[in-house]
């Protein structure tokens, strides 16, 4: 296990590096980024743009460059963003933290109990009308794009039916820290949740679903019910299990992109403002500083659950070694 | 699955953000009741402000932050909105609605001076008994501070060049040292203020109101102050900032009223700002009276327009016109447009009755065929381009003429590349000019880039090759004709090979320069005269067509049921401090 | 008794009763086939999705000959008749204020407008059946590259595993983590600002190409059908039967693609269609940097976008579209469970009539 730690770890700040080479050399070999000028504000004077690059150090070597903003992230501390040099970009992101978490292990609570919840009802249901019905369900969830999602269930809850007795207690967009009042919190995530969730659901639903039935006709649950074990036993025992495979797979790779900031779409809409939330507006306005610090927390998060999943897989099957 | 953030699909992401600036222009009052403002307040001062409205918090959403809170550098409408009501300049803008509005009046000063010594020197005496809200007495020297700084923080000082010593501080915001004490002499034992500039400037004492030149204490650091803002003599003051939430004013406890015109007592005892909702929840927010302005520059998205002509909630929108405008500008320099017949033919086929369809429709939109604005000193109506015969108002599209104009430049069948940007609007309005163009017989494709990267990029005159019409928009700076004719369409303003070169045409006609220059100087002395000879310039330019400008917009302010005593003033839009909750 | 495998000239003697019938072996293939063949949920899933490819592809009739309209030109001042009225596409706001322009909403009228305008005064039906076209081939295309290279990619690293696999799944790390949109940014401003467009070799790419969003996507994605296939791969191969392989001494190449392959190959025809869904909705926002479906052009993506500045007034038209996409992701699912019942060795078996 310590050997598994250690050769990860390593490999995590090989893949770190190798991501932020990547974003930096994409970010100033694009034509007609200038963040010189982009800083200099409104009809900034070319002596003034000259100066920011100067200042800024952005007339210098790439590498260098490079170096310096490393520095800056993980010794230092104190980068700070292109558009708004008041704000340091580490800090902005600790503090944006809990709002993603909250919204993303809630949502993946959700998901991952509606999800198991249909998909073991459809294969369970298989023959009778349910099991279309969940999965044509299932399939609308992950046919709507997550940002009209949101926007309609803002329509209906902030707006047209805001007044009446089913989302009048809908608090307005935003998120309130679970310190500041746990009431509010929990209101004000819970569409958001289930937003997140419903695109998830359908997809993991399915793929659930088809694995279970494959399962069923294997020779070692014919064994088990040959034994006499209740189908309930045979189901939860023996044949979730070896049908996990590729819903943890998903998970892991969902979740850890979602937690790194990969819920954008969803903090916008619902105004939480949360890592996601920054890096939207980290691309809007191209401000590389902030774009490069939540690559680099996302892609910490997304190896960290790679690796968490990876160990998974020698639970849910005992011949598979970790790799 | 991740899904790629289709950023500017989000409606109310708008790039003009960025480049909005206020301080506006001279407003009829006829032009006001024409706007449809249906706001039932009357436009009179507010110096009769009677106690029992104080109190109550005023929320303001607004889509993003403003960025960096350093007035030196702050150039953002969004933080001067608030700024007006924490900070105070030597002069300032009355703080009334209407037509008014336009009329500076004395602020931290005693009186407006004129300008001595052949224009070159402003003499101020500076009211005593003032405090900052950190309870420091406000003194003259606060001022050299002030300007001082304009110079070693980084940010636009082309506005304050003209003042003596300024061309030593070139690179002060290295060294972090300015010294302008001989172009700003501060005498604090006579409260007395003197300005000396190296030329005559007749829009100094305009540059004088910006928000730049607010005083702050002379204990104030040189560098940058990120995002605290500096103690301000203003009825408010800033509790906090912080971009990714909100930014908190509260009263401040030092103020009294010195000059109710210029700066009078606020009415709510909390001004909050919130930031990072998509603009369409704001307007429901609004509606719901869970917030009371929807930022004004925030574009309010088409489809919920619709909603606010309701009888439910019309009566709490006002509208104004701006003096701004969307145009497009041609790149002269390379063919087709180089022929100035293929620049005009294109200026008569221009369908600008449906540009301000895409706009938003007549109440939001003003076809325009000149350069200068509506209400703006040297406007005079003029548009060459119309069909019909009345050649002061645009009335539809002239093809027959167009056909003919672009077949004596021998440019018909040519390719044209029209550039836009990606959101809705920019997309919306690159179709129809592609429309246009193939009507008379161009051969029209449109290029659409993201917003952040457009503007810099037509800029450049690198990139001249790789378009023939690209989309922007202007917003003034303050009441002056130069702001536009000169700024956009002098020769001084190309800067080749620079990201930096707001002469996106690249328009340069001596003749018409000269003019230009002898109506600056002319302003120093006869403002009716300089305006006259502007109004000339304005047709010239608009005869040569560097542009097809499409049309001046309007301003929409949507406000909760609680909000009264609405005011607009044409400089500083909307009075905030001096609106009362029910 | 007996029966004497020899190759003796002389059939055994002919007892009618005995004589058995020819059995001719089908291969699992044709056994695959006949089992699909007379699935019927199956079959009719496979017609609705050829049906909406034909209708799309009819596209043109439909613009030309039946609506008479031009779907991708900017009609803001058109105008068309509504109950015999000649009405304009884009009507002004009411009230006092009269604010803003909204286009017309859905006639329910075959031959125009039949599911009204969009903000540009274009055809919405019209647009929605030419975006299927793209949409249809891009979200196919990457889908099914992505699932291709990903399984390939996932045997190697899933049978091989030690370094192989590391740098493999790192990479796959990388490429997940990788933020997608500044890539997509980069090369749209690249690609457009050159207008021959970027030639590497002897490839030339041009913004409006679809190979572009295809490939781009088809990268986005891949870690997402790589992970569990690997762990599939990783599972299958502690199975006996490759044990029993590798102790034949059977080639690797042949372990990889005739023993494990078939069996994680049912994983990926789950993944494929549920990929569609994500690929085809991806599509839009790459579409909205100009990559691959350029403005005016449409496809289910793009018309999506389009309707959220119209969610209030007109939601049909991000409705629409968003109809096309369930119903093209319900048709390729049920068929993906079709193929994936008849190539399932396991399946119950189904006596011959």
């Amino acid at each position: 296990m310590l050997t598994f730690i250690v050769r990860r770890t390593l490999w995590t700040i090989l893949v770190l590096f190798a991501i932020t080479v990547l974003v930096f050399l994409i970010f100033f070999k694009t034509p007609g980024i200038d963040p010189a000028r982009q800083i200099a504000g409104r009809n900034p004077s070319p002596a003034i743009i000259a100066e920011i690059r100067r200042q800024f150090g952005l007339n210098r070597p790439l590498p260098i460059q490079y170096g310096m903003m490393m520095k800056k992230i993980f010794i230092t501390r104190d980068l700070v963003s292109y558009s708004n040099q008041g704000q340091k970009v580490i800090p902005e992101i600790i503090a944006a933290t809990p709002a993603t978490l909250s919204l993303v292990f809630g949502a993946a609570v959700i998901w991952v109990v509606v999800s198991i919840l249909m998909g073991v009802a459809a294969a369970v249901l298989r023959g009778t009308i349910l099991d279309p019905l969940l999965m044509i369900i299932a399939l609308i969830g992950i046919s709507m794009p997550v940002f009209w999602l949101g926007e309609v269930v803002n329509l209906i809850t902030q707006s047209r039916l805001h007044s009446s007795f089913l989302f009048s207690w809908v608090p307005p967009l935003g998120y309130t820290p679970f310190t500041q009042s746990p009431v509010l919190w929990f209101k004000g995530l819970v569409f958001p949740w289930i937003t997140l969730s419903i695109l998830y659901i359908g997809f993991y639903a399915r793929v659930l679903r088809a694995n279970l039935l494959e399962i069923q006709n294997e020779d070692y649950i014919r064994t088990a019910r040959a034994k006499g074990l209740t189908e309930s036993r045979v189901l939860l025992r023996h044949t979730l299990r070896n049908s996990l495979i590729t819903f943890v797979s998903l998970f892991g790779l969902d979740f850890g992109v979602l937690v790194g900031g990969g819920a954008l779409l969803t903090e916008v809409v619902f105004a939480i403002h949360g890592v996601g939330f920054l890096t939207y507006q980290s691309l809007t306005n191209l401000d590389l500083p902030v774009i490069m610090a939540t690559v680099i927390f996302g892609a910490f998060f997304i190896v960290l659950a790679n690796a968490l999943v990876d160990v998974a897989y020698a639970a849910l099957d005992p011949r598979v070694r970790p790799a | 699955m991740i899904s790629i953030p289709a950023i500017s699909e989000m409606p109310g992401f708008s790039s003009r953000r960025v480049r909005r600036r206020v301080v506006a222009a001279a407003l009829t009052a006829l032009a006001l009741a024409a706007a449809g403002c249906s706001s039932k307040s009357a436009p009179s001062t507010s110096a009769s402000s009677p106690a029992g409205h104080r109190g109550g918090v005023y929320t303001i959403l607004a889509f993003s932050n403003f960025g960096t809170a350093d007035p030196a550098q702050n150039y953002t409408l969004e933080e001067w909105q608030l700024l007006y009501d924490t900070h105070d300049g030597l002069v300032q803008f009355q703080r009334v609605g209407g037509a008014a509005g336009n009329k500076l009046v004395p602020d931290l000063a005693t009186a407006v001076p004129a300008p001595t010594n052949g224009g070159k020197t402003y003499f101020f005496h500076i009211r005593r008994g003032i405090k900052f809200s950190n309870g420091q007495v406000m003194k003259p020297s606060d001022f050299v501070t002030t300007f001082e700084r304009q110079f070693t923080v980084p940010g636009p000082t082309t506005f304050y060049n003209g003042i003596v010593g300024a061309s030593a501080c070139a690179n002060s915001s290295k060294t972090l040292k300015c010294d302008l004490s001989t172009g700003v002499v501060a005498d604090n034992k006579n409260y007395t203020l003197t300005i000396h500039l190296t030329a005559p400037d007749p829009e100094f004492i305009d540059k004088l109101a910006l928000p730049f030149a607010d005083v702050v204490p002379s204990g104030t650091t040189m560098k940058l102050t990120g995002n605290s803002v500096p103690p301000g003599t203003g009825p408010y003051m800033w509790k906090s900032y912080n971009p990714n939430t909100e930014a908190v004013l509260v009263r401040n406890p030092y103020f009294h009223v010195w000059n109710p015109l210029a700066q009078p007592a606020g009415y709510p005892n909390e001004i909050i700002e919130k930031y990072g909702q998509t603009v369409s929840d704001e307007v429901t927010a609004v509606e719901n009276n869970q917030a009371d302005e929807v930022y004004d520059g925030d574009t309010i998205p088409p489809d919920r327009l619709n909603e606010l002509n309701s009888a439910k909630y019309a009566s709490r929108v006002h509208i104004n016109p701006l003096t701004a405008d969307w145009y497009w500008a041609i790149n002269t320099v390379k063919p087709p447009f180089n022929n100035v017949m293929a620049r005009q033919a294109i200026n008569f086929a221009a369908n600008r009755a449906a540009y301000v369809t895409i706009a938003g429709g007549p109440s939001l939109a003003a076809p325009t065929c000149q350069i200068l604005p509506p209400n703006f000193p040297g406007y005079k109506p003029f548009c060459p381009y119309t069909s019909g015969t009345n050649f002061t108002k645009w009335s539809g599209p002239d093809i027959a003429k167009a056909k003919q104009l672009v077949a004596q430049s021998g440019t018909k069948g040519m390719k044209v590349v029209v550039n836009s940007t990606t959101d809705s609007t920019g997309k919306a309005l690159a179709a129809q000019m592609v429309s246009d163009l193939n009507k008379i017989g161009y051969k029209a494709s449109s290029v659409l880039l993201n917003g952040g990267i457009q503007y810099p990029f037509v800029q450049n005159s690198n990139n001249n090759s790789k378009w023939n019409i690209t989309y922007s928009a202007w917003y003034q700076d303050y009441p002056a004709a130069s702001d536009f004719l000169n700024v956009l369409l002098g020769c001084g303003s190309i800067h080749p090979h620079s990201n930096a070169s707001p002469n996106i045409a690249e328009f340069c006609n001596k003749s018409i320069q000269a003019q230009m220059s002898k109506a600056e100087v002319l302003g120093e002395t006869n403002t009716t005269a300089a305006n006259d000879l502007w109004a000339k310039v304005d047709q010239e330019v608009t005869n040569q067509a560097p542009w097809v400008d499409m049309y001046n917009p309007k301003q929409i302010d949507f406000l909760s049921s609680r909000v009264h005593g609405y005011m607009w003033n044409p400089q500083l839009y909307i009075l905030i401090d001096q609106q009362w909750l029910s | 008794m007996a029966i004497a495998l020899t190759e003796s000239a002389e059939p055994p003697a002919q007892v009618p009763e005995l004589l058995a019938p020819e059995i001719s072996g089908r291969s699992p293939w044709a056994l695959a086939w006949r089992r699909l063949s007379r699935n019927r949920i199956a079959l009719a899933s496979l017609v609705l999705f050829l049906l909406i490819v034909a209708v799309c592809l009819a596209a043109p009739l439909y613009a030309n000959d039946i609506a008479h309209v031009n779907p991708f030109a900017s009609n803001v001042t058109g105008t068309t008749i509504v109950n015999g009225h000649r009405v304009p596409l884009m009507r002004q706001g009411g009230g006092v204020l009269k604010l803003g322009e909204t286009p017309i909403g859905p006639t329910w009228h075959f031959s125009h407008y039949f599911l009204g305008a969009d903000q540009e005064g274009r055809d919405v039906m019209a647009r929605v059946l030419y975006g299927g076209r793209s949409s249809l081939e891009i979200g196919i295309g990457s889908a099914v590259l992505c699932c291709l290279i990903a399984t390939v990619v996932a045997l190697i690293a899933g049978y091989f595993r030690g370094l192989t696999d590391a740098v493999l799944s790192r990479l796959m790390d990388v490429i997940w983590a990788f933020p997608v949109y500044l890539l997509a940014i980069s090369i749209s401003t690249v690609l457009l600002t050159n207008s021959a467009g970027l030639k590497i070799g002897p490839v030339h790419i041009v913004a409006s190409s679809l190979w572009l969003p295809t490939i781009i996507i088809a990268f986005i994605y891949l870690p997402y059908v790589y992970r569990p296939i690997r762990g599939h791969v990783l599972s299958v191969s502690e199975k006996e039967f490759i044990q029993a392989g590798i102790a034949q001494g059977a080639s690797d190449l042949r372990l990889i693609f005739s023993d494990i392959l078939p069996n994680v190959v049912s994983q990926v025809i789950v993944l494929l269609p549920l990929m569609i869904a994500t690929t085809i909705l991806t599509e839009s926002a790459l579409s909205f940097l100009s990559i691959g479906v350029q403005a005016p052009n449409a496809s289910w993506g793009t018309i999506i976008n389009d309707g959220q500045d119209l969610l209030y007034t007109r939601p049909w038209v991000a409705i629409a579209p968003g109809i096309m996409i369930v119903l093209v992701v319900l048709a390729l699912n049920v068929l993906g469970d079709g193929v994936r019942d008849a190539l399932d060795p396991r399946a119950k078996l189904r006596v011959e009539a």
